[in-house]
């Protein structure tokens, strides 16, 4: 018989051995012996943990250098701390490119500066004859209507410029882009070539053909187009080398008229140049009505027309100055985490350092600035929203144009010509975006407390992770028919007939109306910017290829981020009924609007949403939207699909489907009030009660299923008369399960009671004795008293109250000293007593407060938890444990707000079990936020000193600052590792299917255990596991557990605690817990999962003390042990005979 | 595995099962119906020289490995085919010397879940012990006559055990009050008697119980005493008074500083080892 290489299959179970390295070496239990503690003292520190600093003190006290002084007082004056500091440095250097590569990007310039000029030329046609380009080229432009007189040829560019970020130093990776700009020559153009997308016309024809020259050539890995900032009139040449620089670099061709070709002020945001009669095929109207503008038209163009000088302006005013650059790169990456940058009307890095660029010239920023400094200021400057409401120009522009441009455009941010806005593509929602980021980011700088840096800058804000509810609206061609009912015409001709962008202001605007008061902030994704590849097979002619048609098949996704206090109403208030507002309430809101009579005697407009648990309150926001949207926008609600609750079905009870139990924990709560009051009126105890604490999952909201009222079926049980209790029956399958809850009882202090341990056990059991009495013949109540609890059956809630004397830690503390002193010292008992009377009800209080203050942390907690559980791993950690990283997610946010909805906040306990490093801080979880900033800093330091002697997994509050009680007895790194590793599989393949506009499928996929990594599985009959029908997939049919629905005439105590799969694993732990590891579902599992330990599989020779379950064979003519494992196997079936279905070894795991 | 049970079988013929030096191999299976069986190792007890062992010489076997679902009861009734069985205990582990033989009350101290454990079988004749040594397995403990209860059976009996009876408590708690207060008065009476008679050096003892109370001796409140000594020491203190001091306590900034500084250093270190500084 060999070992079990369990070792291979740990790590065959946590991926790939680069995560296996994580586990915690050194750290533990086993760090506790002091043997072992010197060993690692004397090893080389292990790897990936942070030692304490030792330095000598000559190091710490020699005289300081004029240079360390220099940098200790910048580092005090420029950044934050030095470990920012030294963080921003280090991003710096991973984002900058290297003078290396820069070499070989400027070596690829010039070749294709050189390609580019030497572009052969082509005759005149007329625009619209196209027969002269190559078969398989086509014009990357959505030419509608197709009619344009003109003529068009082809001659090199008259300049090839470099501009943008490249020019600048400030382009970032991974992904490095050089922007170049083509000056078309004047013969080229024509007069009045703005008119009618002519000029749009020639731009795209001059691409077609050059793409066509460069595509065969040699140098370029590929050629294809693409959509300056997703604008579909502006199509761009993307160039990449080929080879291995392939991914080093991008360079777009943005081909631009010759400066001074357009006049300003005919591209004004008044002026309009798109024909009415041209674009929708019409007579010109003879009624005289003026044109509509066309201000986004004349945006574009005008936007080609100043590339260059703008980046001859940036590079004059910040152009050498290193602070400015580092703020600007870090800006960039901050916007990229964030999404806010690419995309159709993204905040972009042009019109970031733009922004530096005003605020340097409006002297809010200097040149001489940090990088931090910068940053700091351009959010404290996008956050303050009264100054830079909706509108911002500098200086030079006059005042009747400004208010032009506000007519014209959501958000202004003039340039210093004072004509063109640099934000005209952006929506007001991603504005308020930005700035609800910026705000956020300056909470997170000013809060000084967490690593700002990582959570600021490094951490990515998908959309799905940061908004409470997601809805896609698909296909996006019924935005069309939108575009039609919202009357939208002039903004489609001053589009170009893209939908998407036109639609997109009005609709979002309608919803932030009719949301209101539930809304917090409403964010759009930005419509992807496409790359049309050059081969002659995909003709970018297509509708699929241009930008907003492309995304027919695609859809548009609308975050929103929900404010909890207005959650709770069901009734949308309007104006009074004789209001002239009244009207207008009634037109918005459609058949939805109702007049109704109110207490006061008003009789006013309202809308009334369904909903009444507060699940589907939570879901009115989803009613308020494919009705708006149905009435206004024609959208009908199956191109609607809203993501916000799928994730509920995992928490809801057994029977009902509408609620996710938040209502049926507030009943076992009332019910616990009742019965506090009770005992605090108890008349005849010797000692009255000072104070009930709840000490029970239920009475924190956190209990994943609560508990129902039970009514026993008599029938169903063996009564035992004379204890008035209810036994289980042999013939029957196993009763329902009944927890009963923890009621922690304080007596008023007396100087009575014993100073023996022994002899307040005894006191104790006289004082739950007499409980049970009391309550039995005052409220008339079923009691049953133990020696260390009393029982008490109350409105079909069982709950278990236990009698605490404040004293009796310390008794168990204390111990003396052969001299007579008396020391105190902690325990194992007295930890034990401490944590269940002391510490557990102060933290069920504390985690009570937080659900009034949070609604949905109850929902976030028992979904992390049925999570957790459902991967078998439940019993590695302590219900509290997993309360209080749920409790993180809503007192430490960063950088995001509460979570609102159960299903956001489940996605961000994944990222951060998956993300946080266990290994080198502790998650402090700052309950009423009683520990100051110093405080934290002090935890944050003792912990590094006292690591080893701590436990895997570390998590401090108010109560507990040193030791982390939750987590004293596990999980183990093991275990801990695997949760990780699980965490990092579910997360993606979650968000995946919840972004997924097709629906997203099985929603419990990420639910289900892998089991394959288990060496023996033993399958458990459902008869006889009491919550069976609590499971993951709940099985369409149960058993019969024995519950009347109206409470029956038996008032006996029902069977408590009884739940047979847990009595089996305590006896196979207990029997084989050396060798295996065990695990089990709690909700309903029908199988557990068991790993072999790699240590006992190795042969040990024979010692009487560790002979448990092995036997003794001869192997290589000496005696060794090993695992008896074919007797443990039938002994798994015999210790659980009756629930054990089948023991199923998968003997090919192990090596025989 | 069925492999592996040819070639064990090839090995060792059954009569032979290989067993540590001294000990006695005894197969030993829950009933019929299982194949594989667990092995008792059975030795005579003997303590070595010196050491303190109560259990009787030559008449006391050794049991190790027996299984979880083997009691008291069932073992007895399996060894006393070698002869007669005055005692068996039951141990979690090996352990010289007789357990205390007072009866713990089972509503304060219930019973732990068994695991495997060691058992102590004392024969009233010492020839109970050769026979027992001698012994062929395999041993059956559940058999059709005497049944040994397990998995549903045995949990739902435990439950009804568990079921307390609130008057044997009661009376329990009583007794052992009364007990507990009868010594603490005998106590009392003691050392009122004492109070104040020099023994027979001359010294008093000084008790809480005295006229004057005094501080009582623990560790928490010696240390409060020389906490509030230190207190005082400080306050008459004075700081940064002289050029020494402040130049002091500016190098101890400054080191301050450094230590940081290096903590920082290391942090970053690790971090970029873990690749933590790619936004992408």
């Amino acid at each position: 018989m060999g070992p079990a290489p369990a070792g291979e299959q740990l790590r065959g179970a946590t991926g790939e051995p680069e995560v296996m390295e994580l586990a915690l070496e050194g750290t533990g239990k086993e760090g506790k012996k002091a043997s072992s503690r010197k060993r690692t003292l004397a090893q080389p520190p292990a790897k990936g943990l942070l030692q304490p600093v030792k330095l000598s003190r000559a190091e710490l006290y020699k005289e300081p250098t004029n240079e360390e002084l220099n940098c200790l007082r910048e580092t005090e004056i420029l950044f934050h701390s030095s470990l920012l500091r030294l963080q921003v440095e280090e991003l710096l250097k991973e984002v900058r490119l290297s003078e290396k590569k820069k070499d070989r990007i400027d070596a690829f310039l010039r070749e294709v500066n050189q390609r580019v000029v030497r572009v052969s030329s082509v005759s005149e046609t007329e625009l619209t004859d196209q027969a002269w380009l190559p078969a398989g080229v086509r014009v990357p432009l959505h030419q509608v209507p197709y009619a344009v007189k003109g003529c068009f040829r082809f001659l090199p560019p008259a300049q090839v410029t470099v501009v943008g970020s490249y020019l600048l130093g400030t382009c970032i990776r991974p992904d490095i882009n050089v922007d170049v700009a083509l000056t078309m020559p004047r013969e080229i153009l024509q007069d009045k070539d703005g008119l009618n997308q002519r000029y749009f016309r020639k731009r795209a024809l001059y691409l077609a053909h050059l793409a066509h020259h460069l595509a065969q050539d040699p140098l370029f890995g590929s050629v294809c187009f693409s959509y300056t900032n997703g604008c579909h009139l502006k199509p761009s040449l993307l160039l990449r080398p080929r080879g291995k620089d392939e991914r080093l670099v991008t360079v777009r061709l943005h081909p631009c008229p010759p400066p001074d070709f357009f006049r300003p002020c005919r591209l004004l945001p008044t002026k309009n140049n798109v024909r009415s009669a041209w674009y929708r095929g019409q007579s010109p109207a003879g009624d005289g009505s003026p044109e509509p503008p066309t201000p986004h038209y004349n945006t574009w163009i005008m936007q080609d027309t100043v590339l260059e000088s703008h980046s001859q302006l940036l590079s004059t005013i910040v152009g050498s100055a290193q602070g400015m650059k580092d703020g600007r790169a870090l800006l960039k990456v901050r916007l990229r985490q964030r999404e806010l940058d690419k995309g159709q009307g993204g905040f972009t890095g042009f019109i970031v350092s733009r922004l530096g660029v005003f605020l340097v010239c409006t002297r809010k920023i200097h040149t001489t600035m940090s990088g931090y400094q910068v940053l700091r200021s351009v959010l404290q400057f996008l956050g303050e929203a009264t100054r830079w409401g909706k509108a911002r120009g500098p200086g030079l522009c006059q005042e009747p144009a400004l208010a032009d441009f506000h007519q014209a455009f959501s958000v202004v941010f003039l340039d210093s010509s004072g004509r063109l806005n640099l934000c005209a593509d952006v929506t007001a929602s991603t504005y308020h975006q930005v700035q609800h980021e910026a705000r956020l980011s300056m909470m997170l700088l000013d809060s000084r407390a967490d690593d700002g840096f990582q959570l600021l800058l490094m951490t990515p804000k998908p959309m799905i992770r940061a908004f409470d509810h997601v809805l896609h609206l698909r296909p996006l061609s019924r935005l069309q028919a939108a575009c039609h009912r919202l009357k939208l015409w002039p903004e489609l001709q001053d589009n170009g007939g893209d939908y998407v962008s036109a639609a997109l202001g009005p609709l979002t605007t309608i919803l932030e109306q009719g949301l209101g008061t539930r809304l917090n902030l409403l964010a759009h994704s930005r419509p992807p910017v496409p790359e049309v590849s050059w081969a002659g097979s995909r003709v970018p002619r297509d509708t699929k290829d241009i930008p907003f048609l492309q995304l027919d098949s695609g859809t548009l996704t609308l975050g929103l981020l929900l404010r909890p206090e207005g959650l709770t109403s069901v009734l949308e208030l309007g104006p009074e009924a004789d209001q002239p507002e009244a009207a207008k309430f009634r037109q918005f809101w459609g058949s939805r609007s109702e007049l109704r009579r109110f207490q006061d005697g008003a009789i006013r407009e309202a809308v009334v949403w369904e909903a009444a648990s507060m699940s589907q309150k939570r879901l009115i926001p989803h009613q308020v939207v494919t009705h708006l949207l149905a009435l206004h926008a024609d959208i009908p609600e199956t191109c609607v699909h809203y993501v916000g609750g799928p994730l509920d079905a995992l928490i809801q009870g057994l029977k009902e489907t509408s609620s996710t139990g938040e209502e049926a924990l507030a009943v076992a709560v009332r019910c616990y009030d009742d019965l506090s009051r009770l005992l605090w009126g108890l008349e005849g105890l010797p000692l009255t009660v000072s104070a009930v604490q709840g000490a029970h999952p239920v009475l924190r909201y956190t209990e994943v299923f609560p508990p129902t009222p039970v009514h026993p079926a008599s029938s169903f049980y063996e009564p035992l008369r004379e204890r008035s209790s209810l036994l289980p029956r042999l013939d029957k399958p196993c009763p329902a399960y009944v927890e009963p809850m923890t009621v922690v009882c304080h007596l008023e202090g007396s100087g009575q009671w014993p100073q023996d341990a022994e002899a307040v056990q005894r006191v104790r059991a006289a004082f739950q004795l007499r409980l049970a009495e009391l309550l039995t013949q005052q409220h008339g109540l079923q009691c049953r008293a133990t020696a260390t609890h009393t029982d008490v059956l109350k409105d079909g809630f069982v709950f278990r109250i236990r009698v605490a004397y404040q004293r009796e830690p310390q008794i168990l503390k204390e111990v003396q000293s052969p001299e007579g002193m008396i020391s105190l010292r902690d325990t194992p008992a007295s930890l034990c007593l401490e944590r269940d009377t002391k510490q557990l009800p102060l933290l069920t209080s504390a985690l009570h407060g937080l659900q009034q203050q949070h609604p949905a942390f109850s929902g976030v907690a028992r979904l992390a938890k049925r999570w957790v559980r459902a991967q078998l791993l439940g019993e590695g950690f302590t219900d509290e444990s997993l309360d209080l990283v749920a409790a993180a997610l809503f007192l430490h946010p960063e950088p995001f707000t509460p979570p609102s909805s159960p299903q956001v906040g489940f996605l961000r306990f994944l990222f951060l079990v998956s993300t946080f490093d266990w290994k080198n801080n502790p998650l402090i979880v700052n309950l009423n936020n009683e520990l100051t900033v110093e405080e934290q800093v002090e935890i944050r330091s003792g912990f590094l000193a006292a690591r080893a002697q701590l436990p895997v997994m570390v998590i401090v509050t108010p109560q507990d600052r040193k030791n982390s009680v939750w987590t004293q007895d596990g999980p183990s790194a093991q275990i801990l590792q695997q949760l990780v590793v699980l965490a990092a599989k579910a997360l993606p393949m979650l968000e995946k299917q919840l972004m997924d506009p097709q629906g997203p499928g099985d929603i419990r996929t990420v639910f289900r255990p892998p089991l394959d990594i288990y060496d023996v599985l033993i399958r458990l009959s459902p008869r006889h596991i009491p919550r069976h029908r609590q499971a993951v997939d709940s099985p369409a049919a149960s058993f019969c557990r024995g519950l009347l629905s109206q409470p029956g005439p038996s008032s006996l105590m029902p069977v408590l605690g009884y739940d047979p799969p847990q009595l089996y694993l305590t006896q196979l732990r207990e029997a084989f817990g050396d060798l295996a590891l065990f695990f089990y579902d709690q909700h309903g599992g029908e199988v557990i999962g068991v790993l072999w330990k790699p240590t006992s599989f190795q042969p040990q020779p024979f010692k009487a003390s560790s002979t448990k379950g092995c036997m003794v064979m001869s192997r290589g003519g000496e005696l060794v042990m090993v695992p008896n494992v074919e007797a443990i196997l039938e002994d798994f079936a015999v210790l659980g005979e009756g629930l054990v279905q089948t023991v199923e070894a998968r003997s090919e795991r192990w090596t025989v | 595995m069925v492999a592996r049970r040819r070639k064990r079988a090839a090995r060792h013929p059954e009569d032979c099962i290989p067993s540590p030096l001294g000990y006695a191999a005894i197969p030993i299976k829950f009933s019929e119906k299982q194949q594989a069986s667990h092995y008792l190792y059975v030795r005579a007890h003997d303590a070595r020289q010196g050491t303190k062992s109560t259990w009787p010489q030559k008449r006391t076997l050794f049991v190790l490995n027996v299984p979880p679902y083997c009691t008291e009861e069932s073992l007895s009734r399996l060894l006393s085919s070698c002869g007669l069985v005055q005692s068996v205990e039951l141990q979690e582990k090996p352990d010289l010397a007789e357990s205390p033989k007072e009866s713990r009350s089972k509503f304060f101290h219930p019973k732990p879940v068994p695991g495997f454990q060691v058992a102590y079988v004392v024969f009233q004749k010492p020839s109970g012990v050769s026979a027992a040594l001698a012994l062929k397995g395999p041993l059956l403990v559940s058999t059709e006559s005497h049944p040994v209860k397990s998995g549903i059976h045995k949990w739902i009996s435990d439950y009804a055990d568990s079921v307390p009876d609130p008057e044997a408590l009661r009376v329990e708690v009583d007794t052992f009050m009364e007990a507990y207060d009868q010594k603490i008065a005998e106590e009392e009476a003691k050392a009122k008697e004492e109070e104040g008679v020099p023994d027979e050096e001359g010294w008093v003892k000084v008790t809480r119980r005295g006229r004057r109370p005094v501080l009582p001796r623990t560790e928490a409140a010696s240390l409060r005493v020389l906490e509030r000594e230190r207190r005082k020491r400080t306050r008459k203190e004075l700081l940064n008074f002289y050029a020494w001091q402040h130049r002091e306590s500016k190098m101890e900034h400054l080191a301050q500083l450094r230590k940081k500084f290096e903590e920082d250093k290391q942090r970053i270190e690790l971090l970029r080892a873990q690749r933590k500084f790619r936004p992408y």
